[in-house]
């Protein structure tokens, strides 16, 4: 599957790609919502796993934004707080992890879901 | 799961550390600058939450709850819930040290040497403090610098993790990455590195005689008796270890060089930063508000040339805010916003670094500048007509040149323009350019090489002498037939991409005698001889030198002249040593410049003279995006008796034909703004240059072209190649009858 990654912690980024990676997903990692937009205007993904946490557009932001541009594309949010709230402020997202050691286990599965 | 973690365990730390060491900072200046402490305290959260999120992905329990406890204290403190007091930051501390412990441990040991909690007294401390409740000043729980309380705490301490803390942990000082060196110290290593590089020539020189030797002994051998070819052997095998030996040592030196070099590399924010403060205070002594942007600062620069430059810079603001922005009144009048600009700005182009600074103030006053010129009696009536602007920008670079009407504390009396300029052209290597329009700014362009110690240098040969040019003001090299030059106001000239070029045989320029011509073949003077042309360039101006040989091109050591054959405005910029130890003057080109200049000045002032009584002057508008060929042409028609008014490009062209009468128009065709063919256009729509003779002279020569130029109205239409002096005077003559 073809995944865009969006995280401002790069070190996150690149963790969650290997993560993924192990099961033969293909995974391009951008740094903020703007970059993501761009990237995703250009090109064709499958799915955009996002951290909540950002400066200057946050993961919901970016969820809201994008399906403001009538765009359709699986969303998963990651984040460092309670999932739960998250996932009843946003019903649209695909899923909402915890980004923690759980994420090793509870990515990948969330994406064999879809 | 086949996701191996240990690799990112490495990264973690490394990144941490880097967080770690931004806290330490950010924390020792806690409370000491009211005014940036949010954003500052931001970015420190910023830090602390990046450590927890990365940790918690790795299951660094007790590192992720650390970094956790500190972020919401430093959250509470950006938020204005708390404020920062000593006893705060000594807890903050503690938790960067604890972090910081931590993190020694997972670097030595691994993941699993970290104790699975935290340090507990130290989490209450850091929630109490979020919270705003008063911190202890005495720690329950010393810092976990692997005392036995500190494991006490922990719910499992396992013995393994508990030894390789304590080993690891106990004396905690790092050893810095840095120390401090005396200048003079640096320029000791960088001066030896200077006489290296020479002596490297030096050896370069003996490997050649060495070959030749080899050479010699080679053919000796041939027919020589077996000890005579068993030494010539030897002496090859010799000189193939010297070369490579030679080889080696040149590129270890190169490297050693440019190591040493970059020891005495400071940034530029130096002298940029303390700018603004500098501006602003000036503003103020002068009851002119300012605002100050810069950019650049990161850019590196020999520290002798940043010392040298920040004079001289301080100088520059100095005439950009007393004479340059008008006060807020006047500002205000003509329509601008009261708050006067500066910019200063650099950005490095090749192996030089170009700093412009530039004010939105009233720009030059050119008949200021003219009549005090006239009064101090640096031109004449009859030049002063015939100066252009950058002309005339440069009569302030002349000594004891200012145009303020007084003299007041702050222009910096006695230190003027023209010790800028020496500074930046004679001590620095450098160049320095003045730009205005009236009403909306001056701009300053200093060109500095990025060092002093080394400078790549060109040497060539001309009359039977050597001489260098330092690479920077080298534009490019050249081969041309003479054949293929034109005539320009008598003096030869080349057209390189719709630019003309002057040219002149640097053997006159420098007046040398002249040698026997030796057997070369660019010394033919027909028309199928070559020449061999340097194009030189300050800036937007260039010339040609016309030399015979090209020799060399090295990165050599530039030595200064001694002080008693320096002179204002010298030709020889200083010496350079080369591998066979002689002595070769390294040309000024800035002066070049002017002397070229001069030269052609004086052929067209006596030229003018004997046309200017015969005829009534008649104003051409010229107009051209190349400065040098805008000056060329000026010239061949002040040669010839015309009055020129020159414009950079179609618009500004078209202003200027629409505020005054011209009696002719010269025009390019590849302009920004408005091309040759539009303004033609547009000039033949108006009643007063409908039958105005307009000539398009240009570079593009197709009959597309052609037709194109007849179509919107030019009369006439010359390419730059087929130029030549008298057709274009001839063609003028005839237009205008």
């Amino acid at each position: 599957m073809k995944i865009l990654i969006v995280d401002d912690d790069p070190f996150v980024g690149e963790m969650a790609a290997a993560i993924l990676a192990c099961d033969g997903h293909d995974c391009r990692i951008v740094e903020g919502g703007v970059e993501a937009l761009e990237t995703l205007a250009s090109e064709t993904f499958e799915l955009v796993i996002s951290d909540m946490n950002m400066p200057l557009m946050s993961g919901l932001a970016l969820f809201a934004e994008l399906r403001e541009r009538a765009c359709a594309i699986p969303f998963i949010l990651l984040t460092g707080d309670d999932p739960e709230p998250l996932r009843a402020e946003a019903p649209g997202l695909a899923d909402c992890l915890m980004k923690d050691a759980t994420l090793e286990d509870s990515l990948p599965k969330a994406v064999a879901r879809l | 799961m086949a996701l191996d973690i240990s690799k990112f365990i490495q990264r973690f730390v490394d990144e941490a550390r880097e967080h770690i060491s931004r806290l330490e900072l950010g924390l020792g200046g806690l409370g000491s600058d009211p005014l940036s402490e949010r954003d500052g305290i931001d970015a420190l959260f910023r830090s602390a939450h990046t450590i927890k999120g990365s940790a918690r992905m790795l299951k660094l329990t007790s590192i992720a709850e650390t970094a956790h406890h500190l972020e919401d204290v430093l959250g509470a403190l950006r938020d204005g819930k708390i404020q920062p007091d000593p006893e705060l930051a000594a807890v903050l501390m503690r938790a960067v040290d604890s972090i910081c412990c931590l993190l020694d441990q997972l670097a030595s040991a691994g993941a699993a040497a970290l104790p699975a909690h935290p340090d507990q007294a130290l989490c209450d401390s850091l929630a109490r403090a979020a919270r705003g409740e008063q911190v202890e000043t005495a720690p329950a729980s010393p810092p976990p610098d692997g005392d036995p309380s500190d494991a006490s705490t922990e719910a499992t301490p396992s013995p393994a993790a508990a030894t390789a803390a304590t080993a690891v942990t106990a004396p905690g000082i790092r050893s810095p990455d840095s120390v401090r060196v005396r200048m003079d110290k640096l320029d000791a290593l960088v001066k030896l590195m200077g006489e290296l590089s020479s002596n490297q020539a030096r050896l370069r020189h003996q490997l050649g005689m060495a070959r030749a030797l080899d050479a010699s002994a080679t053919q000796l051998a041939a027919c020589a008796d077996e000890p005579t070819a068993e030494l010539a052997r030897t002496l090859h095998t010799f000189t193939q270890e010297l070369r490579d030996l030679t080889l080696t040592q040149e590129r270890l030196v190169g490297e050693l060089s440019d190591r040493a070099l970059g020891m005495r590399m400071l940034p530029l924010s130096l002298v940029f930063d303390p700018v603004t403060r500098v501006a602003r205070e000036l503003g103020r002594s002068l009851d002119k508000e300012i605002q100050t942007e810069v950019s650049g600062g990161e850019i590196e620069l020999d520290r002798h040339i940043i010392d040298r430059f920040s004079d001289a810079l301080v100088h520059l603001l100095r005439n950009a805010i007393d004479h340059g922005i008008e006060p807020a009144e006047q500002r205000s009048a003509a329509g601008k916003p009261r708050l006067g600009r500066v910019r200063l700005a650099a950005r490095q182009e090749g192996g030089t670094v170009l700093v412009t600074l530039s004010d939105d103030g009233r720009g030059l006053d050119r008949d200021a500048i003219i009549q005090k010129a006239l009064k101090m009696g640096l031109i004449d009536e009859s030049t002063s007509l015939r100066l252009d602007d950058a002309q005339v920008a440069d009569l302030l670079f002349q000594p004891g040149f200012s145009t303020s009407a007084i003299i007041t504390e702050l222009s910096g009396r006695g230190v003027g323009m023209d010790v800028v300029k020496r500074a930046i052209t004679e001590d620095l290597q450098g160049s320095v350019t003045i730009a205005s329009r009236p009403g909306i700014g001056t701009t300053l362009t200093l060109m500095l090489p990025l060092s002093l110690a080394l400078m790549r240098v060109l040497l060539f040969e001309s009359a039977g002498q050597c001489f260098g040019l330092g690479a920077p003001h080298i534009h490019e090299l050249l081969r041309t037939r003479r054949a293929e030059t034109i005539q320009v106001a008598g003096r030869p000239a080349v057209v390189r991409r719709n630019e003309l070029v002057p040219l002149i045989p640097l053997a006159e320029l420098l007046d040398l005698p002249s040698v026997i011509p030796s057997s070369t073949p660019q010394h033919h003077e027909g028309a199928d001889a070559t020449l061999l042309v340097i194009i030189i360039g300050v800036r937007q101006a260039k010339l040609g030198l016309v030399v015979d040989t090209l020799i060399d091109e090295r990165d050599m050591v530039l030595k200064p002249l001694p002080a008693h054959l320096r002179t204002a405005g010298g030709l020889v910029g200083g010496m350079v040593v080369t591998g066979s130890n002689t002595l070769i003057s390294l040309l000024h080109a800035p002066a070049l410049l002017d002397a070229a200049r001069r030269l052609r000045g004086e052929s067209i002032a006596a030229a003018a003279q004997t046309v200017a009584h015969t005829q009534t002057t008649q104003h051409i508008l010229v107009v051209d995006d190349s400065l040098n060929t805008r000056e060329i042409e000026k010239e061949v028609l002040e040669a010839s008796g015309y009055r020129v008014t020159l414009a950079e490009d179609g618009l500004d062209a078209w202003q200027k034909a629409l505020g005054g009468r011209f009696d002719a128009i010269l025009t390019d065709i590849e302009m920004p703004r408005l091309d040759g063919f539009s303004l033609t256009a547009k000039l033949r729509e108006t009643e007063r240059y409908r039958t105005t003779p307009i000539v398009i002279l240009t570079s593009r020569q197709t009959q597309e072209d052609k037709q194109r130029g007849i179509q919107v109205g030019a009369d006439a239409y010359i390419v730059k190649g087929d130029f030549d002096q008298s057709s274009l005077v001839q063609t003028l003559r005839n237009l205008l009858g």
